[in-house]
C-alpha cells in the first residue's frame, strides 16, 4: 500500500501537445481516487505515468517517499484493469485468477495459491464459476475475473481505466457498489479513471477533476458538487446541468466588495423550486418550455430573459408548456463565479 | 404526416430472428421511441419501416396503406442514422438543398423550403458554412434539417444523440422534443438510453431479442412494467428485485421474504395465478425504499453520494438493494438500519419474471410488514 504524490507532473508529446500540465496532487494511502474529465483532458495520460507506461517530461511521481519516474513498470507493484478485459479465454476462471501467483519466483505453495484464489473469487463474486472456461462467461463476469486477476498479486496501488464503460447500465450501477465495497475491504489505494461523473461521485473518496491537461479541483465528491472551484467543474458534475446566470440582473446580494456586473450566479436545479409567479419567494419569473418526466423525478426546462433555466422536482402537479411560473432559489445554495475567468468567488 | 403500422412482422437473418412477430401501431403525429439493448432488433425495425429491409412475414402500413412492397424512395419516409454523413464540400445550404435538387424541385421552391427548415431548426446563420466549421450540435441539426426538408410523412431517427457528449445530449433532448411538437410530424426514435426513452416520447416500445415486451407511455412503463426486463431497462438505478415465496393463505396473495412479507388486498386482481410455495420476486425502485426509524432490518453495504441525492446500498439477506436518500444523510458501511418499502410502489413478479401485480401509485393494493 502506498500514498501517491504527483509533483508538477507534466507530459508533453512530440509536436508540442501538452497532455498533462504541472499537476500537483497527493492521493492518501488507502483512498479511492477518481480522475474525472472529458476525453482529452489528460486523465489517462496521468494514469499511464503513475503506472509507468508513459514517462513524464517534467515533474515527479512519488509512491510514499520513493521517486518513481525512472522505475520500470514491472517494478512499481501496480495492478491494472482496463476497459478491455485482459483475461485468458482458454483458461478456467481459477487458472486466470491464479496466474499472477503461479508465474512468481519463488512460486508460492499450492495451498497458499488455492486459499488466495478462493478469497479473491469471493470478493469479486465469481466463486460459483471457478472451473468454467473464462471465454464462456458473460462480459460482466469476465470483467470481474479481470479485476480478481489484478487483485490477487496484492499490488501496492490499483489503477482502473474506465473498466466498466463497455458494460450495460444495470451492471455498471451494480458494480459501483461492489467496487466501493471491495476497496473498503482490501484498503488499497485505488485510482479510477472515468469520464462519467456519476461513477466518480458514487465511488471515490476524492475526485481530481481535469480539463485540457490541467487539474481543476481535487476534493471529496460533495466538495466538488457543492463548492465547485470554477464553472467548468460546476458544469461537468451533476446529472442535470447547473443554472448559470448573470448576477447583476437577479435580486440577490453579491459577495461583499464585488460588482455584480462582473459575476455569474450559479445554482443547481435541485436547489430551485417552482412557486406561483407572484409569490414573494420567487427569485425569477420564467416561462416553461418543456417538462421531461424521468420517472423518479421531473426536469422542467424554462427560459428567463433569454437564458435556459432548469429545475428538478418530484413528479406531481406539472406546469403547462408556455405557463409563466416563479422559480425560488435556495439562498444558502447560491454560488458566484467571476464572469471573465470562471473562478469561484466567495 | 401519417400513422405507421407493423402487423405481425418477422425478419430473419440466417439463424437470427431480428424481429419476431412484431405488431406495433404508431399514431399520426406521435413521438414514438423504441428502446432496447444492442441486438434487440431496433435498427431492423426502422429499416423495415423505411423499406431497406423486406419482412419475411407480415406487413407495413403507412397512413393505412400497405407499403410492404413499395420501393423505399417512394415511401417518403426520412431516416437519419447515428453517423450523420453530411457532404463535407457542400455548405449547410447545399446539404439541405441536396434532396430537393435530387428531386428536381424548382429553384425558388428549393430556396423557400431550405430557409423555412433552417428557421425551424435555428440554423439560419449557418447556411453559408461548411460542416467542418460546425459544432457537434450544429451538425446534428443540419442532418435533421436534411431529413426534414422534403417534408417526409414520417421521420425515423437511429440513436441520433449517442455520438454527442453528455452536456450536448442533454440540450439536444430538450431541443428534439420541442421540434417534434412544433412540427407535429410522426417521429420514430430508436435508442438504448432509458433517459431518452423516458423523457422525450409520447409512447415507447421496449424490445428484447426481436420481441416487443411492452408498448405504453413512458410513465406507464415505469410504474406498471410488464416484466423484470422492462423494469430493469427503464429507471436508473434499476429496480430492485427480492426473491420471495408465494403463500396463498386464506385466499389472499402473499409473498414472503426472510425479512418481510408483502400481502395483496382482497380485491386485488393479479394478472396471472401464483401457486402456493412458488418462487416470486418483489420489485421496488430505489426511490421507493426509505431509510426509516422502524421497519425491515438491513445493513449498509456502501454509500454513493451523487450530489443531489445519495444512493445507499443495503444488504438484505443475500441481496444488495439500492435506496435513494437525501444527500444530507450520512451512513457508515456495516451500520444497521431499518427500511420501509413504499406499499403504493411495490410490484410482484412471478418466478419467470412476468408481472403479477403492480401497486402503480395506489394505496391499499399491498401491505408490507417486517417479518
Amino acid at each position: 500500500m502506498a500514498a501517491i504524490r504527483l509533483e508538477k507532473l507534466t507530459k508533453e508529446f512530440p509536436g508540442g501537445v501538452v497532455a498533462v500540465s504541472e499537476v500537483d496532487l497527493t492521493m492518501p494511502d488507502g483512498e479511492f481516487i477518481a480522475l474525472l474529465g472529458p476525453s482529452g483532458c489528460g486523465k489517462t495520460t496521468t494514469m499511464n505515468m503513475i503506472a509507468g507506461l508513459e514517462r513524464p517530461t517534467a515533474g515527479e511521481i512519488w509512491f510514499d517517499e520513493r521517486p518513481m519516474s525512472r522505475v520500470p513498470v514491472g517494478d512499481r507493484n501496480v495492478g491494472f484493469v482496463f476497459q478491455n478485459y485482459a483475461i485468458f479465454t482458454h483458461m478456467t476462471v481459477r487458472e486466470n485468477l491464479s496466474f499472477g501467483l503461479r508465474v512468481r519466483r519463488p512460486r508460492p505453495e499450492r495451498s497458499q495459491i488455492d486459499e488466495r484464489v478462493a478469497r479473491v473469487a469471493e470478493v469479486v463474486g465469481v466463486s460459483g464459476m471457478l472451473d468454467r472456461k473464462a471465454g464462456r462467461l458473460s462480459v460482466n463476469d469476465m470483467q470481474k475475473v479481470a479485476l480478481g486477476r489484478s487483485m490477487i498479486v496484492e499490488p501496492a496501488i490499483f489503477l482502473l481505466d474506465e473498466p466498466f464503460s463497455n458494460l450495460d447500465a444495470a451492471f455498471r450501477a451494480y458494480m459501483r457498489a461492489e467496487l466501493k465495497r471491495i476497496q473498503h475491504e482490501i484498503g488499497q489505494t485505488m485510482v479510477y479513471v472515468t469520464h462519467d461523473q456519476v461513477e466518480a461521485m458514487a465511488m471515490a473518496d476524492r475526485i481530481a477533476v481535469m480539463n485540457l491537461g490541467v487539474l481543476q479541483q481535487f476534493g471529496s465528491p460533495l466538495d466538488i458538487y457543492d463548492r465547485p472551484a470554477n464553472t467548468f467543474v460546476a458544469g461537468f458534475v451533476g446529472s442535470t446541468r447547473i443554472n448559470i446566470l448573470p448576477a447583476e440582473r437577479l435580486p440577490v446580494r453579491a459577495p461583499a466588495g464585488r460588482d455584480p456586473g462582473t459575476l455569474s450566479l450559479a445554482i443547481r436545479p435541485e436547489y430551485t423550486r417552482i412557486v406561483p409567479p407572484d409569490s414573494p419567494e420567487a427569485t425569477i419569473g420564467a416561462k416553461v418550455n418543456l417538462v421531461e418526466p424521468l420517472g423518479a423525478k421531473d426536469v422542467v426546462h424554462m427560459s428567463w430573459e433569454g437564458h435556459d433555466v432548469r429545475t428538478v422536482g418530484t413528479p406531481g402537479a406539472r406546469p403547462r408548456i408556455g405557463e409563466l411560473v416563479g422559480l425560488a432559489f435556495d439562498p444558502s445554495r447560491i454560488l458566484f463565479f467571476d464572469e471573465a475567468t470562471g473562478t469561484a468567488v466567495n | 404526416m401519417a400513422s405507421i403500422r407493423l402487423e405481425r412482422v418477422t425478419k430473419r437473418f440466417g439463424a437470427v430472428t431480428a424481429l419476431d412477430d412484431v405488431s406495433v401501431e404508431i399514431h399520426d403525429g406521435e413521438f414514438f421511441a423504441v428502446l432496447g439493448p444492442p441486438g434487440a432488433g431496433k435498427t431492423t425495425l426502422l429499416r423495415t419501416i423505411v423499406g431497406l429491409e423486406t419482412p419475411d412475414a407480415g406487413d407495413v402500413y403507412l397512413g393505412g396503406e400497405r407499403i410492404t412492397d413499395v420501393f423505399p424512395g417512394d415511401r417518403n419516409i426520412a431516416i437519419m442514422f447515428q453517423n450523420l454523413a453530411l457532404y463535407p464540400d457542400k455548405t449547410v445550404f447545399g446539404n439541405l438543398a441536396f434532396p430537393l435538387r435530387q428531386a428536381k424541385a424548382p429553384k425558388a421552391e428549393i430556396r423557400r423550403r431550405v430557409e423555412e427548415t433552417a428557421r425551424t431548426l435555428h440554423i439560419e446563420p449557418l447556411l453559408g458554412r461548411k460542416p467542418a466549421k460546425l459544432s457537434g450540435g450544429e451538425r446534428q441539426r443540419v442532418a435533421l434539417g436534411r431529413a426534414l426538408v422534403r417534408e417526409p410523412r414520417a421521420l425515423l431517427l437511429d440513436e441520433p444523440l449517442s455520438a454527442l457528449d453528455a452536456l450536448l445530449r442533454l440540450e439536444m433532448r430538450a431541443e428534439l422534443k420541442r421540434l417534434q411538437r412544433d412540427l407535429g410530424r410522426t417521429l420514430v426514435y430508436v435508442t438504448h438510453d432509458q433517459v431518452e426513452a423516458m423523457s422525450m416520447p409520447d409512447r415507447v416500445a421496449v424490445l428484447r431479442e426481436g420481441v416487443v415486451q411492452q408498448v405504453d407511455t413512458p410513465e406507464a412503463v415505469y410504474h406498471r412494467p410488464a416484466n423484470r426486463f422492462v423494469a430493469t431497462v427503464i429507471g436508473s438505478p434499476p429496480m430492485n428485485f427480492l426473491p420471495a415465496t408465494v403463500e396463498a393463505s386464506n385466499g389472499r396473495l402473499r409473498a414472503r421474504h426472510a425479512s418481510f412479507a408483502v400481502e395483496a388486498a382482497a380485491g386485488a386482481a393479479p394478472a396471472r395465478p401464483l401457486a402456493d410455495g412458488a418462487p416470486c420476486f418483489v420489485g421496488v425502485r430505489p426511490e421507493d425504499v426509505r431509510i426509516a426509524e422502524t421497519g425491515i432490518p438491513a445493513t449498509v453495504y456502501a454509500t454513493e453520494p451523487l450530489g443531489g441525492e445519495t444512493v445507499v446500498d443495503l444488504a438484505l439477506g443475500e441481496r444488495v438493494i439500492k435506496a435513494l436518500a437525501p444527500p444530507t444523510l450520512s451512513l457508515r458501511p456495516d451500520a444497521a438500519v431499518r427500511i420501509e418499502l413504499d406499499p403504493a410502489r411495490v410490484h410482484l413478479f412471478d418466478g419467470a419474471g412476468d408481472i403479477v401485480l403492480s401497486a402503480a401509485g395506489e394505496r391499499g393494493v399491498f401491505t408490507v410488514r417486517p417479518a
